[in-house]
């Protein structure tokens, strides 16, 4: 019986320390084998990014006449394309397209999504009404036809031409405008709801209550309190944006001056009829493998950071 | 119910007033002149003037500023803003390509290409996908379900681009005169089938994760108890019960059975509306670009004000308020 006593109290001395969410989070991620493995792969592929235009310069010139469309060999382990440029240059050239669209557009769409969606929960009213108009309007054109709209209005567009913060609206700045427009939706509903329960939360009450004004208990008390709502939206979102960059490239409404999976695609279509394979196979093996790391991790992310979206 | 449709009705009408005003800000506003598309500029500027003259595109944009305020003559309302919104409304405006004729009997025209090419595409992928994510389903946590998982994973991670350029060789090893084009009419089932065979990875998946949501319930322990056959089960009971996401996913894919499969279209050589609206993007078709636009838009949002009454009429527990 004493012993019973004394344990008790050791317990009670020495309370395991708790974990933060985000540490929770982190520590079941870490014994994610799967998870880490994408992780790896989506860190590749930035990598890759970041570093293929530097190695890679003068790609576009590269032109080699004697060898259109050679077969896959030794010096050219991906063969070459219809102006005799290599395939694999131009694959890892790709991701830097693809990782710039998806980083951008989300960068775009989450805070807006977020911010939107936090002061239409907390204030209500009239704000509310306008914010939600705002986005069922937007989100009532089906998304592909939205996207091409939007693109559609930013051919040969270019703002500001000639200084030094020209945004060239038909070519990649474009695109991620035009993505991050139309995917804040879904983070911006998102947190409304959250917010709308948090706002009736005692912690809340209590910030009011001790004279803090709105826009601080926003900024303070609700939206760190969401931001795990936008890091899954953020890895979700990621690939929606590359799958509709390999869309808008495939029908030439993507980037124009640089090598993109889309593009590849594109180039590679009536290829394969005459039995050159190796072109559309290296675009889609990319875009395959990214996609495939970011569902997953997406997918792994959202269970260790909401439980309650956690399903069987 | 009543009060909530009629609530319901009118934010449906202030959001198509939204998308109106919307598609003359990106079309007309943002996109701007695209009469060089049409008029070679080498003939002039009388002979482009005489074009924006033909289609009402030199007119004031928003206020006509002889009729100055007086909303209640017919002249105030003659700008191109308030063009595109009657246009948008009676589908009467006309094409850039084809002067002749109007944007509904273009429509009318070319939305049967596109329905025989949707409709059996999405009849036959909603059953596929039910019927493999319930059969999954029923065996969760066995080696069968996680293959399942896994092959769907992995179908939808490929890009859908490339089951279409796979498919189309595959087709044109087998038999080229089917490969492309509406020659003989059977040609429609190669686009449905990458159709079908590209989205059953997403329903498959999404379909799965709402019967594994009813699969634990316990009306489903006491129905296999009671030795309720595995059918009956899976389709009397927890299809059911499962009606309110897959209503909603049926729902939001209605505008796409009118706007037809955008790439399938234009590299089949289905001559729909997806087809279309990607060849008046190349030509800067306007007039065609905002009516599809608008009819998608609308079709959409008349979807989801009919979802929500379906839903008080499959789900007892919800009350229109």
């Amino acid at each position: 019986m004493s012993d019973l006593v004394e344990t008790t109290r050791v317990e009670q001395f020495e309370p395991r320390t708790g974990r933060s969410l985000w540490s929770d989070a982190f520590h079941r991620l870490l014994r994610d084998k799967i998870a880490i493995a994408c992780f790896v792969i989506i860190c590749i592929y930035a990598g890759i990014a970041i570093a293929a235009p530097m190695m890679f310069p003068d790609w576009a010139n590269e032109v080699d006449y004697d060898n259109l469309n050679a077969r896959p060999s030794w010096s050219e382990p991906l063969g070459t394309d219809g102006f005799g440029r290599s395939i694999l240059q131009k694959t890892l050239l790709g991701a830097n397209v693809s990782m710039t669209v998806g980083l951008t557009a989300n960068i775009i769409a989450i805070p807006l999504g977020m911010v939107l969606g936090a002061i239409a929960g907390y204030y209500g009213g009239w704000i509310d009404d306008i914010i939600v108009w705002l986005y069922s309007t937007l989100a009532s054109i089906p998304g592909l036809v939205k996207l091409l709209a939007i693109k559609f209005a930013f051919i040969d567009k270019v703002l500001w031409k000639g200084s030094w913060y020209e945004l060239d609206l038909d070519g990649l700045p474009g695109i991620c405008i035009a993505l991050g427009v139309i995917s804040w939706i879904g983070t911006c509903r998102l947190v409304r709801a959250e917010t709308m329960k948090l706002r009736e939360m005692d912690y809340v009450l209590a910030a009011r209550a001790s004279g803090r004004g709105g826009l601080s208990i926003l900024f303070r008390h609700i939206i760190p309190n969401l931001l795990h709502i936008g890091i899954i939206n953020f890895s979700l979102g990621f690939v929606g944006a590359i799958s509709a960059e390999v869309f808008l490239s495939f029908l030439n409404l993507g980037v124009q001056d640089r090598p993109s999976w889309g593009r590849m695609i594109s180039d590679a279509k009536m290829q394969l009829v005459a039995g050159q394979w190796w072109e559309i196979g290296a675009a889609t093996v990319a875009i395959f493998l990214i996609v495939l790391a970011w569902n997953i991790f997406g997918d792994r992310l959202r269970d260790a950071l909401d439980p309650k979206l956690r399903n069987v | 119910m009543g009060a909530y449709l009629l609530r319901r009705l009118i934010l449906s009408v202030f959001t198509i007033l939204g998308v109106m005003v919307l598609t003359f800000v990106l079309f007309n506003l943002i996109a701007g002149d695209v009469s060089s598309n049409y008029v070679n500029p080498k003939l002039g500027d009388q002979a482009k003037q005489d074009w924006l003259e033909k289609r009402g595109l030199n007119k004031d944009v928003i206020f006509n500023k002889t009729a100055g305020a007086k909303f209640w003559t017919g002249e105030f309302y003659d700008t191109q803003f308030w063009r595109h919104m009657i246009d948008c409304v009676t589908f009467q405006g006309h094409s850039y390509r084809y002067p002749d004729k109007t944007l509904m009997s273009i429509i009318a025209e070319k939305a049967k290409y596109s329905l025989a090419l949707t409709v059996p595409m999405m009849a036959i992928g909603w059953f596929a996908g039910l019927a493999i994510s319930a059969f999954v389903a029923y065996f969760r946590g066995t080696i069968i379900d996680r293959a399942g998982v896994f092959i769907t994973v992995l179908g939808m991670c490929v890009p859908f681009l490339a089951y279409m350029i796979l498919g189309q060789w595959a087709m044109f090893q087998i038999s080229p005169q089917h490969a492309w084009g509406l020659a003989s009419p059977v040609n429609i089932y190669v686009p449905v089938a990458i159709g079908v065979i590209a989205g059953l990875g997403g329903s498959v998946r999404f379909y799965r994760t709402v019967f594994l949501d009813e699969m634990n319930r316990d009306y489903v322990r006491t129905a296999r108890a009671k030795g309720v056959p595995l059918p009956g089960i899976l389709f009397r009971h927890v299809l059911r019960n499962c009606m309110l996401p897959i209503l909603t996913s049926v729902v939001m894919s209605i505008p796409f059975l009118i706007m037809g499969s955008l790439l399938l279209e234009q590299f089949f050589g289905v001559n729909g509306l997806g087809d279309l609206f990607l060849s008046s993007i190349n030509d800067r078709d306007v007039p065609i670009i905002t009516g599809l636009t608008f009819l998608t838009t609308v079709i959409y949002v008349i979807g989801l004000v009919i979802t929500d009454i379906l839903y008080a009429v499959f789900d007892p527990r919800i009350r229109l308020r």
